[in-house]
């Protein structure tokens, strides 16, 4: 009977055949595999991880729910100063309470002093602590089932609370309070606020994986997919962090011209030198800077400012000259000095879009500017270095027709392997009546700025760095430390449109500094010990701004320079100074300016055993967020029960940081029992056909 | 019937072979992970000695330490990158955390099932040693051991001490890849 069967129907049966036999295995070798798999995940490893902070022991799928998030920013600016009020309300959709971890972007020179706990009606004020002890704190609050919220610094404009219980449903609201001084630049005033964060190339492996031609490994793809940033939302159904802005300039004297650079503001003028400021669009989406700029009404522009603060042991300044205009002997003198320009563009994977044409257009302007005169090259760098040329080209119509085209054929993509590019950019050397100058076009989209540090300050030698920052959230922290250890500048370039008026005020700059050698004495002629210690070389339209703090500030103060071949110098008397509300925070900006001054010195190498309990000491006394102090707010009783889970709270999507850790499993077990299966199911097959 | 056989033999040759390609796939994994160290100790000899050389001409990782654990017979060196192409050659250093064997949080990631397979042996007290390039030595303790979200980034924050993070995937039998959690050994220099 069989064997007349026809050979489809029998090659039908056999195939049904071994399907089945395969299926039977399959399920098998799973069950095995899971009961494997179930048993590794419930046993505890090595009976540890009990109350550690460290240990989120949920099942993964529980993550998925994150608290919601709304963010409201009230800035009040007074005299040179802006106190910023930042209050995050999270909220647990959820039906189990969940810890809450939010990674968030602040101006690189806040201040941070104040942290408030709100739990319905209960107000908990947070302290600051060493951040080891900080964590303990909020760990045993946690583990009792007490509300807390911690507060740590990742970088120093890089923060992240994690709030702990966040009941089933309910609301928690988080404020913070910060200080910072104001830009002033080309006789405008600037206020920034970070609403983004870029993501950190080296940080995580996670920008790998994510680009596309990265040839992808076996290794690096598991079922999920390569490693995304999950931690942001995709932007659907309304902002996924949304954001209220307003804020309050109280100048003290009549300001015109308040211009938002990337938002739609409205901006009433409630009484004479009171301007208040705010979105027109309650709830923006959190996902690029927000800058408000403005200048004083004619007349009223400062020349020289001291605002001063009295503390507990002293009395705090911060003072502020602006330089004066450059004359046009001088600038004739200037342009006459020869000048060797090197254009630096970040090609990596993080530019993509907006923000490689923004980079382009502005080397390509900067390549315009170039008279014949200079001599140049074009760098590109993403996880390789390229070089227009080899060396240093003459600035040649023909030249910089190539160069042009070279640049404009640029493509993003890849890491952010930023060292080569800064080692090949500054030679450390510089030929005497030459201005070397090092143009560095980036997002700042690092991880390692330390090593970068050390390696710009190292290699810097006659060469002087500008930093341009591209895109809608550059890493400030990153430009801003990296142009003053290059002794130039930083200019923020945050849309396309924007690219020829701010180029065009950075060449002005680069002409050469205005300042040079800015000491700062009593009348005396004792020293006055300032942060920063150094003042850097001035370029046109920036002014001298250090803080200081002494017995009193009721001597002379003489703020002294090199102006060309000229000495150059002005005296602030007493009678200049200005206090009382215009000048409150300027005790917390003297502690925030000499911290950045001690961990500048331990990037330089400085011992930091030593270092570290100075910085500790003006932390703790100033009551400041820093790299060894957090802020902690601890609920005095207990209103949860039980372990709650970990959510990561979800950014605003502009590619987000946060990243997830790096994958770190091999489909080798999956593709061994697949094999397996295979060859068990071709033994069916010959089985079967002998049977 | 000839037919018959034909088929058959043609399925079961097509079904080995896919059997085999999967096989040897597993296989490669492994032995990439094994034979890279091989070749990394000789790259490491001339690191010691100053030179930065790759391991091997194509190869767009180098060594930064050496890591041992002796109780375990481990003899393992670290690349400076984390990313997916140096893990599948050995363990890497997350770029952006203190440098092995320096102040602060140095972060080692490595695959579950190769390089870091013996983390699930380890327990406290246990003692790690690391070489770093410059000639640095350091042994570290193991502090404690546990399980975070991958999306948990804390465990990459800079400590205010010099530690040692390890962090391979969780569970370690997982037979499909890419799992959601991480399994973390903390350790704390102890010399």
């Amino acid at each position: 009977m069989q064997k007349r069967k026809s050979g489809v129907v029998d090659f039908l049966e056999l195939g049904a055949n071994a399907f089945v036999s395969g299926l039977v295995a399959a399920i098998a070798l799973s069950v095995i595999a899971l009961a494997l798999s179930t048993s590794a995940r419930a046993a505890t490893p090595n009976g540890q991880q009990t109350g550690s902070l460290l240990v989120r022991t949920a099942d993964s799928a529980d993550y998925n729910v994150a608290p919601k998030l709304e963010t409201e920013v009230a800035i009040r600016v007074t005299g040179m100063v802006a106190r910023t009020r930042l209050t995050q309300f999270f909220e647990n959709p959820a039906d189990d309470p969940v810890e809450g971890v939010y990674v968030f972007p602040l101006p690189e020179s806040a201040a941070i002093d104040h942290l408030w706990l709100r739990v319905g009606d209960r107000v908990i004020e947070g302290r600051i602590q060493e951040k080891e002890e900080a964590r303990r704190a909020y760990a045993e609050a946690k583990r009792q089932g007490r509300k807390a919220a911690l507060m740590e610094q990742q970088r120093p404009n890089l923060f992240t609370n994690a709030i702990a219980h966040i009941g089933a449903k309910e609301r928690v609201q988080v404020t913070i309070e910060y200080q910072q001084a104001l830009v002033y630049d080309g006789g405008r005033y600037r206020l920034r606020f970070p609403l983004a964060v870029t993501p950190r190339y080296v940080a995580s492996a996670a920008d790998v994986t994510a680009i596309p031609d990265v040839p992808k490994t076996d290794e690096a793809l598991g079922d999920d997919g390569p490693v995304v940033n999950p931690a942001y939302g995709d932007g659907c159904g309304g902002p996924t962090n949304a954001v209220d802005i307003a804020v309050v300039i109280d100048s003290g004297v009549p300001i015109d011209g308040v211009v938002s650079s990337y938002h739609d503001i409205q901006v009433e003028k409630e009484s004479g030198n009171r301007t208040v400021v705010y979105l027109t669009k309650a709830q923006e989406e959190a996902d690029h800077d927000f800058e408000l700029t403005w200048s004083v009404s004619a007349g009223g522009a400062p020349q020289a400012a001291l605002f001063t603060e009295k503390g507990k042991d002293a009395e705090y300044g911060l003072v502020m000259v602006m330089p004066p205009q450059a004359t046009p002997a001088d600038l004739k003198a200037i342009t006459a000095i020869p000048r060797e320009m090197i254009l630096v563009i970040d090609t990596s994977g993080s530019m993509t879009g907006d923000s490689i044409t923004q980079a382009k257009a502005a080397v390509i302007q900067a390549l315009d500017a170039l008279t014949p005169r200079d001599r140049f090259n074009v760098l590109e760098f993403n996880s390789v270095t390229r070089t227009f040329s080899k060396v240093t080209l003459d600035a040649s119509a023909d030249n910089v027709a190539r160069a042009k085209q070279w640049v404009a054929s640029l493509e993003a993509n890849g890491g952010t392997e930023m060292a080569p590019a800064l080692m090949f950019a500054l030679d450390g050397g510089g030929t005497p009546g030459v201005l070397r100058q090092v143009i560095f076009m980036t997002d700042g989209g690092v991880g390692n700025e330390e090593a970068l540090f050390r390696l710009i300050a190292a290699r810097l030698g006659g060469s002087r760095l500008f930093t341009v920052g591209i895109g809608s959230a550059p890493n400030g922290h990153f430009m801003t430390r990296a142009a003053e250890l290059g002794r130039g500048t930083y200019t923020y370039i945050g849309d396309v449109r924007e690219v020829g008026e701010k180029m065009t005020r950075l060449f002005a700059k680069l002409q050469a500094p205005v300042l040079q050698d800015v000491s700062i004495r009593w009348a005396d002629g004792s020293a006055v010990e300032t942060f920063p210690p150094l003042v850097p070389d001035l370029y046109l339209g920036e002014p001298i701004v250090v803080t200081a703090a002494a017995s009193d500030f009721s001597r002379t103060l003489i703020v002294s320079g090199t102006r060309g071949n000229q000495p150059w110098s002005v005296a602030l008397t007493p009678a200049m100074k200005s206090d009382g509300e215009d000048a409150s925070g300027v005790g917390a900006l003297w502690a925030r300016a000499k911290i950045a001054s001690l961990m500048d010195r331990i990037t330089r190498g400085g011992d930091t055993a030593a270092l570290r309990p100075a910085v500790l000491k003006v932390a703790l006394d100033h009551h400041l967020v820093s790299p060894y102090t957090s802020l902690v707010a601890v609920d005095v009783t207990p209103t949860a029960t039980g372990d709650a889970k970990i959510a990561l709270v979800k950014a605003s999507l502009p590619r987000g940081y946060v990243g997830a850790l790096p994958q770190t499993d091999t489909p080798a077990a999956l593709q061994l029992l697949l094999g397996m299966l295979a060859l068990g199911c071709a033994l069916v097959v010959l089985r079967v056909g002998r049977a | 019937m000839r037919q018959r056989l034909l088929w058959r033999l043609a399925l079961a040759a097509a079904l080995a072979a896919a059997g085999l390609s999967q096989i040897a796939s597993a296989a490669w994994i492994h032995a990439k992970a094994i034979l890279a160290q091989r070749l990394i100790a000789s790259a490491w000899q001339d690191a010691r000695h100053g030179a930065s050389r790759r391991p091997w001409p194509w190869a767009d990782m180098r060594p930064i330490a050496r890591m041992q654990v002796r109780s375990r017979g481990i003899d393992l060196y670290v690349f400076d990158s984390a990313s997916p192409r140096a893990l599948a050659f050995g363990p890497g250093h997350v770029t952006g955390t203190a440098l092995p064997a320096s102040w602060g949080n140095s972060v080692i990631v490595a695959h579950r099932d190769t390089h870091f397979a013996f983390l699930r042996t380890l327990a406290a007290n246990d003692e790690i040693e690391v070489e770093s390039r410059d000639g640095g030595h350091a042994i570290y303790r193991v502090r404690e051991v546990a399980i975070v979200h991958k999306e948990d980034t804390r465990v990459l924050d800079d400590a205010d001490s010099a530690q040692l993070t390890l962090i391979t995937c969780y569970p370690f039998d997982a037979i499909r890849p890419g799992t959601a959690l991480r399994y973390t050994v903390v350790a704390a220099r102890i010399a």
